[in-house]
């Protein structure tokens, strides 16, 4: 992970850590170990709010809630129950947990502007409770007398003592944030932000569970902050629960990076000690906070402390053990059977009762004119549409009405007519989080040994694949730099590291050269050969006859013929459909 | 008798809402972004003419009508400065990205206000007076009569730009598909930044319409934002027509609910009735007008 750009970052920032440490330890005044301490409780708050507004890219405006939430809950068992840290910190952070999960399912399905408005409204529910149940909230006035940190009668001293105690918090939070999102599990991440068609129906990335790991966590992290944030002011009122906080959560986020572990303890270093640096402009300093923010997102949306992010793809080349064997897992020799599908847009019958079986390991060409059906029927096939009658199975596993990633994960992976690919992921990466999906999880990269090792791993099984796809040297580089070609060799490079039984092509030589369409066919067969269904969609007949074993011709959503290339290509009303009356009249 | 009156003036307060949600869907419709300043917009123009009264002699300064030029101006600059800021320079930026952005600029004006002002609550001159029209057996407030006129009369005119002149159509094009817009040659910068003047403008005018009877603070941005949100969102996503009816459900709710049991409780209501359409009809109760983009 000593991936600075330059060896003398790597010397920076343990070097100011420790003078700042230094400083804080021994020669802060009162005042200033206050204001030290609070800048802990922000990291850790911030920290938590990189994993569902940075990795989740979810702008969430329920941060400050789940902090206000973790205080009161300290303060009301610490005051009213007296009940000590280690039993008041744990349920801290389980309650907003909790309320996180709990609202979850109503809440993250809901698209960008969806999704503040229904955090924002859940934050002023909070509010609005906190103040008006004065019996437990102590309402507007607050809760006052909030006892210092003891453990097991042990009492911990206000003061450097408390600084330290929270900056060790910090640490293990920095340290548990940097083993989830290290490894694969925060390029899966990484896959579902830039590629969200692609993460689910080209790979199986389930990435509703990974918003709801993201919300969670973030909860977690906010509950900790928010206690600890009690135990250092002594009292809380219901502003702990108010927009403010949410806004200097967001503020550091922005500036200190949305994906940066050191960036987010800086910012919010920098901005805990801003309005004593603003003191001088007297009442309008929360208005210069405003200014700080519209400035880092204009200039600097990636955070102005971008020098201090791992550029994310720079990673090592993984050692030489290159042709490590893949695992041949051969997929499982069954049909994909397409029964009687049907689907409208509005008054458009754009399928209309299809029929259709797929041989494993073999090559089916789709072919049809323009708003015949064809894509249509793809995007049911993957579950992004869903029919409105019929059916498709694999084998005897039932695909309709299933979410697009377990389609995927039963083995059928796709591409697009215009290819999804991660922009800003390298080549490398992009195969790698295809490898095995249902393998990346939260608990595997948190408790592993080493995160980044199982990572390290997969990259150097996405080097064995792309060099079978031609695609050698272009590891590094990055998604969006590619040629079209190349990208277009990625996607299918992508769906096939899953090992999937079928592979559905939606117009994949659009756009090549004679000559890479020809190498292109030749890399169908090889996988077929090997075993891997493929439903080939294009709209070069020669092509596609020359490599199918089955050729099947879609018209106005029904299948009009299919069955041997040649046979089919001669029939009148394939002729009809696909050349047009004028070829019928001149053969 | 209560009913009507309250009635009246849930129609009064619905007007006002109509006018920020409005306000709202014009710049949501023409960049795709939301706008999270719109409540400070609503507090700008409350305070705009709190400080114009004091400029007015006396015989002017108890007629709040007199300073809406003033706030019309004052809070359409504002929405020009906005755009210039928190818009043009991220249009090729995701949509949460404005959202940041205009956030930045609420908090600017929030506590520029509070500096400036102070944050206790503060009250505009009524439009015309304060005193109440009494008819047969019913008294009506002049105040609630003359805000749903005002209101009615701004409303009248959005839809008279919108579907009777050419710069309306411009505005509309540019609403639909920006990319098409900039094919015929409409000058989509300048239409974007007209609808920012438009749907601050309307805000502000909000502003001096809600802060006679309800006393402003710098500080009631943020609320007033949510209410525009939420009438958006129940009327659904980008429809004119849905943000007003959306606007006046908010209005009665709030005043009868407020009535029937207490404040909090009918706050408390509104974010459920919230939850409940996000989780049964996420497209609004009218249907979603926009693409929503994914």
């Amino acid at each position: 992970m000593q991936n600075w750009r330059t060896n003398a970052h790597r010397l920076i920032l343990p070097g100011a850590a420790l003078a700042l440490a230094g400083y804080g330890i021994f020669f802060a005044s009162p005042y200033d170990t206050r204001i030290l301490t609070i800048a802990g409780v922000y990291a850790l708050l911030v920290l938590g709010y990189q994993f569902i507004f940075g990795h989740a890219g979810a702008l969430s405006l329920a941060q400050g809630t789940f902090f206000g939430l973790g205080a009161f809950v300290t303060g009301i068992l610490a005051t009213r129950f007296g009940l000590e840290f280690h039993a008041t910190f744990p349920l801290s952070i389980l309650i907003p947990a909790a309320l996180a999960a709990l609202v979850a399912t109503a809440v993250l399905r809901l698209e960008s502007h969806y999704l503040a408005l229904a955090t924002l409204a859940l934050s002023q529910s909070v509010l609005l409770l906190a103040i008006n149940w004065e019996s437990v909230t102590g309402g507007a006035n607050g809760l006052p007398g909030i006892p210092g940190v003891s453990i097991l009668g042990w009492n911990l001293p206000r003061g450097t003592p408390l600084l330290v105690f929270v900056w060790i918090w910090v640490a293990i939070g920095a340290v548990l944030a940097h083993r989830i999102v290290a490894g694969a599990y925060g390029l899966a991440f990484r896959t579902v932000r830039l590629a969200p068609m692609a993460a689910a129906a080209a790979i199986g990335i389930d990435a509703s569970a990974l918003r709801l790991a993201a919300f969670v966590l973030s909860a977690a992290y906010a509950g900790a902050a928010g206690a600890l944030y009690a135990h250092t002011l002594t009292v809380i009122s219901p502003e702990v629960l108010g927009f403010g906080i949410m806004i200097v959560c967001l503020t550091m986020t922005v500036i200190g990076g949305r994906w940066s572990i050191p960036g987010a303890i800086c910012a919010a270093l920098l901005l805990t000690h801003l309005p004593e640096w603003f003191r001088g402009l007297q009442e309008y300093y929360l208005a210069a906070n405003g200014v700080v923010l519209l400035l880092a997102v204009i200039f600097a949306p990636a955070g102005f402390l971008v020098f201090l992010q791992r550029r994310p793809d720079s990673a090592p080349r993984p050692p030489g053990v290159s042709n490590a064997a893949i695992p041949q897992m051969l997929p499982p020799k069954t049909e994909l059977t397409v029964a009687a599908l049907s689907k409208s847009f509005g008054g458009l019958r754009a399928l209309d009762g299809a029929n259709l079986t797929l041989a494993p390991g073999t090559i089916t060409g789709l072919i049809g004119p323009n708003g015949s059906g064809k894509t249509t029927l793809v995007n049911l096939l993957t579950g992004l549409e869903q029919p409105d009658g019929g059916n498709a199975r694999l084998g005897t596993i039932q695909l309709t009405g299933q979410p697009s990633f377990r389609i995927a994960r039963a083995g059928i992976a796709r591409t697009f007519q215009t290819p999804d690919l991660p922009a800003g992921v390298t080549v490398r990466d992009t195969v790698a989080a295809a490898i095995e999906p249902a393998h990346i999880g939260l608990w595997q990269d948190m408790l592993a040994t080493n995160p980044t090792a199982s990572l390290r791993q997969r990259r150097t099984r996405a080097d064995t694949i792309l060099q079978d796809f031609g695609l050698a040297g272009l590891d590094d580089q990055l998604c969006d730099a590619l040629p079209h070609g190349r990208r277009r060799m990625l996607e299918v490079a992508r769906a096939a590291a899953g090992n999937p039984a079928f592979l559905i092509l939606d117009e994949p030589t659009a756009g090549f050269t004679q000559a890479e369409t020809t190498s292109f066919g030749e890399k169908l067969q090889q996988l077929a050969a090997s075993g891997c269904g493929i439903l080939l969609i294009d709209h070069d007949p020669d092509f596609v006859a020359g490599i199918s074993s089955t050729l099947v011709c879609l018209d106005g959503g029904t299948v009009i013929a299919s069955g041997a290339p040649a046979d089919v290509l001669q029939q009148p009303a394939v002729r009809r459909a696909y050349f047009g009356a004028f070829h019928e009249s001149a053969a | 008798m209560l009913l009507a009156q309250l009635s009246l003036n849930a129609l009064a307060l619905g007007s006002s809402y109509a006018l920020i949600a409005l306000g709202f869907v014009l710049v949501l419709n023409a960049t795709g972004a939301v706008n999270f300043a719109q409540g400070d917009a609503v507090m700008a123009g409350g305070f705009i003419a709190i400080a114009a009264a004091s400029f007015f002699p006396e015989a002017f300064n108890t007629y709040g009508i007199v300073m809406l030029p003033i706030v019309l101006v004052g809070t359409g600059l504002l929405g020009l400065a906005l755009s210039a800021v928190a818009y043009l320079p991220l249009r090729r930026h995701p949509p949460v990205t404005v959202f940041v952005s205009t956030i930045a600029v609420g908090i600017i004006l929030t506590n520029s206000f509070n500096a400036l002002f102070g944050a206790a609550p503060r009250a505009t001159p009524p439009l015309l007076g304060g005193g109440q029209t009494v008819l047969g057996n019913l008294s009506l407030s002049q105040q609630s009569l003359a805000v749903i006129a005002t209101a009615a009369a701004l409303i009248a005119g959005l839809g008279f730009l919108l579907h009777a002149t050419q710069l309306g159509r411009r505005l509309r094009a540019t609403a639909q598909d920006p990319e098409i817009a900039r094919a015929l040659g409409i000058n989509v910068t300048r239409m974007i930044c007209l609808s920012f003047i438009l749907g601050t403008a309307l805000a502000g005018t909000a502003g001096l319409l809600l802060a006679n009877q309800f006393f402003l603070t710098p500080n009631d941005g943020g609320v007033l934002m949510l209410k525009a949100y939420i009438a958006v969102a129940i009327g659904g996503w980008g429809s004119l027509r849905g943000a007003a009816a959306g606007a006046m459900f908010i209005a009665f709710f709030e005043v009868f609910v407020a009535t029937w049991l207490s404040h909090p409780v009918a706050e408390a209501g509104l974010y459920l009735a919230l939850f409940a359409v996000l989780l049964l009809r996420p497209q609004g109760l009218y249907g979603e007008a926009v693409q929503r983009r994914a």
